[in-house]
């Protein structure tokens, strides 16, 4: 009967997709490349940041592929893995900020790989920042980058006569961009302030201590509202289209900008495609010093990692001071060890590391950290700064109120966390915005 | 044989002059309508146009400023870096899949339920419809550690599968929506008729509202095939060593550079059209047989 023949057909054609779509649908193709235990980490995110650690952890230690993710999601891996007693990565890689939070029971315990390595060498302030506010150690510092300024020839020029570009106050930045608008007929300073950008690290670390040598504590004193008329001012002489800039090396390669303030990973490519054009150079300083801020990455164990043998194996690679190095050459990022850098750096990195340790070095330099032990809060204390600015320079308000008001609002964090301030602010019991 | 008056060779004398205003008029109309036509295929196809260029492009022709229209130098080293990184294409195969289960699995769970709403008045049929909707309504972020701890007790968690599980609940409310309103647009009639005629219920369902509901079904998969393809954060939270393209290296793609960004974007257009290309000829009956 042709009826049964059709329909039965069509059952099984139903249940041959079926079947088929359960079969391969069921795992799909594996991405980590050579398989192996996972390194979950949230640096080197894009494509050939990526690529080029993945090379250099092939070269140095085998059996573990490199995932990357973003920092939402991953606390929410780590976390439901965890949770769900099924932890499927095998090592951690993240800044501070990323990896402090999981320390309440989410991460193990490394002193004693710290420990074999021989902890003199990493700075205490590292190891300090590692232990999270207790007294065990929950990561281990891995990389350290910062910001520094990036000068174009061109813009070299213009540069006002009597001045060390390498040794700039804020005043001299600010003069040194209005001669350059001058001269080129338009702006040519770039700062970061799109989506994406790291702005609120140049108010948080670089201009509020510099001017104030506080972060927190002095955030609405009158030296506050100096340093924010200032930035006013700057940002008159800025390229209009900073507020779309997430990465200062595309607008400098186009040409957009010849004079930019950024992360050492984000100017990089700029020099590094032509170094003749550009000079890295420390960051400005103001009336009471110098301040930049230091970002550190760490690598952590999960609790219940895959082959916590490997990890730790792993963590003792790269924590080489020769492995560090070469991550220094290929991803831009400085060792966290005690390092000598070699002389045969490519010439973008040589000059991005002496300016980095210009600026470390520097009599007057003020250390800032990107906010300490506030776990999960930190991108509200970020986003204190980041209204403020727009407030302050973009919209115009009145700069008194306007840090009165985020001062509250800094204050209500504060307040609920208890926690004690961080570099620069005294280490007093509990913070305070006073 | 006749001679044909309006012949133009030999125009008669005697009839009053032709009045082409009409014919002038339909003319117009016809031009604007293409006019109207080439503008708004511009309108789709230039920004791809301009992302193919750019990613075939060299580096240093990227970074030119101000930008020319057209690259001054052609290359292919970023599109193809870019594809041989690690588990590009891998991943682009989990997305094809992916997107390709989540279709099959919303049209099967889906459709009959579309169907059921078209043709049956129940009671709370209009709070059902709502309480569809609600899956949208919930934010994924807040969905999806829960539902990466379940499907890592369930022993689902980074495959394909769990990734098609997501993606079809989250693609089930349109599915749902879409196919109850081009069911009710299928006449009851016809149904019935065939019923007449001696087709059970399910043959007469198979043989007759499916076909015409092709195009309305057509639509609603391209609906999820899309939305599977640019799904992120659930992809990224349910998966870990065999992610879908978005998650394995499109997340990324707004802090690479501009190349990278390009090349990235150019991949992830390809596919997408290429579907949507291949559903196009279900879509066009939408003007076609039922619906009107």
């Amino acid at each position: 009967m042709p009826r049964i023949t059709v329909s039965r057909r069509a059952v099984l054609r139903t249940a041959g997709l079926g079947a088929a779509a359960l079969a391969a649908g069921c795992t799909g193709f594996a991405t980590t490349g050579g398989g192996g235990m996972v390194f979950l980490s949230t640096q080197f995110r894009p494509v050939d940041e990526a690529q080029r650690f993945r090379d250099l952890l092939a070269r140095t230690i085998s059996g573990v592929s490199y995932v990357t993710i973003e920092e939402g999601p991953f606390a929410g891996q780590v976390r439901s893995q965890v949770d769900a007693g099924a932890t499927r990565i095998g090592l951690l890689g993240g800044l501070h900020g990323d990896l402090a939070p999981l320390a309440d029971g989410y991460l193990e315990d490394v002193t004693d790989v710290l420990a074999r390595l021989g902890d003199h060498r990493w700075p205490a302030d590292y190891l300090e920042l590692a232990r999270a506010g207790s007294d065990r150690t929950w990561y281990v510092p891995w990389a350290t980058a910062s910001y520094i300024l990036a000068a174009h020839q061109d813009a070299l020029e213009n540069l006002p006569s009597g001045v060390d570009p390498a040794a700039l106050s804020y005043d001299d930045l600010l003069d040194w961009a209005v001669a350059a608008r001058r001269a080129e007929g338009r702006p040519v300073l770039g700062l970061p302030a799109g989506p994406k950008g790291l702005l609120h690290r140049f108010t948080q670390g670089y201009l509020l201590p510099s001017f104030t040598g506080g972060q927190i504590t002095t955030f609405r004193s009158a030296e506050a509202v100096t340093a924010w008329e200032y930035l006013r001012e700057l940002w008159a002489n800025c390229v209009p289209s900073s507020t779309t800039y997430d990465f200062m090396q595309e607008p400098m390669e186009s040409g957009e900008v010849r004079l930019a303030w950024d992360h050492v990973v984000r100017l990089v490519s700029a020099p590094r495609q032509r170094p003749d054009s550009w000079r890295m150079l420390p960051s400005p300083r103001g009336p009471r010093g110098l301040g930049y801020m230091a970002v550190l990455a760490g690598m952590a164990i999960p609790k219940g990692s895959t082959d916590p043998e490997l990890a730790r194996r792993t963590i003792e690679a790269l924590s080489l001071p020769r492995t560090q190095v070469e991550l220094l050459r290929s991803n831009s990022f400085f060792p966290a060890v005690a390092a000598d850098l070699p002389d045969d750096l490519s010439p973008a990195i040589a000059m991005e590391a002496q300016a980095v340790r210009r600026q470390q070095d520097a009599e007057d330099a003020i250390l800032s950290l990107p906010p300490v032990g506030l776990g999960e809060r930190e991108g509200e204390v970020s986003k204190v700064f980041q209204d403020t600015f727009r407030s302050i320079v973009l919209d115009g308000a009145p700069i008194r109120s306007t840090l009165d008001g985020q001062a509250r609002v800094l204050q209500g964090i504060l307040d609920e966390l208890r926690v004690p301030c961080w570099a620069p602010d005294p280490p007093a019991g509990r913070c305070e915005v006073s | 044989m006749t001679i044909d008056v309006r012949d133009p060779v030999r125009p008669a004398p005697m009839l009053p002059p032709v009045d082409v205003a009409p014919l002038r008029r339909a003319r117009l109309r016809a031009t604007g309508v293409q006019a109207a036509c080439v503008a708004v295929s511009l309108f789709m196809a230039l920004p791809i146009v301009l992302i193919g260029l750019a990613a075939v492009s060299s580096r240093a022709a990227l970074a030119e400023f101000p930008k020319p229209l057209v690259p001054s130098e052609f290359a292919l080293d970023s599109l193809l870096s870019f594809l041989r990184a690690t588990g590009t294409l891998p991943a682009l195969g989990n997305s094809v899949l992916a997107g390709l289960y989540a279709v099959f699995w919303s049209l099967v769970v889906g459709a009959p339920a579309g169907y059921a709403l078209a043709r049956h008045a129940f009671r709370g049929k209009d709070a059902y419809q709502m309480f569809i909707l609600l899956v949208r309504a919930l934010p994924i972020v807040v969905l999806s550690v829960p539902l990466a701890t379940m499907f890592l007790r369930l022993d689902v968690y980074d495959t394909v599968l769990a990734v098609t599980l997501v993606h079809t609940a989250l693609a089930l409310p349109t599915t749902v929506l879409i196919t109850a309103s081009i069911f009710v647009s299928v006449p009851a009639d016809l149904e019935e008729a065939a019923q007449v005629f001696g087709c059970t219920r399910w043959q007469a369902a198979r043989r007759v509202v499916v076909p015409l509901a092709l195009p309305g079904l057509a639509a609603s998969s391209i609906f999820t095939f899309v939305l599977s393809w640019n799904e992120l954060l659930g992809a990224t939270v349910v998966t870990l060593g065999h992610r879908t393209l978005p998650a394995q290296v499109l997340t990324s793609l707004a802090e690479a550079s501009v190349a990278y960004r390009f090349a990235g974007g150019f991949a992830l257009i390809l596919p997408a059209l290429l579907f949507i290309f291949v559903m196009r000829r279900y879509l066009l009956n939408l003007w076609g047989t039922t619906l009107r």
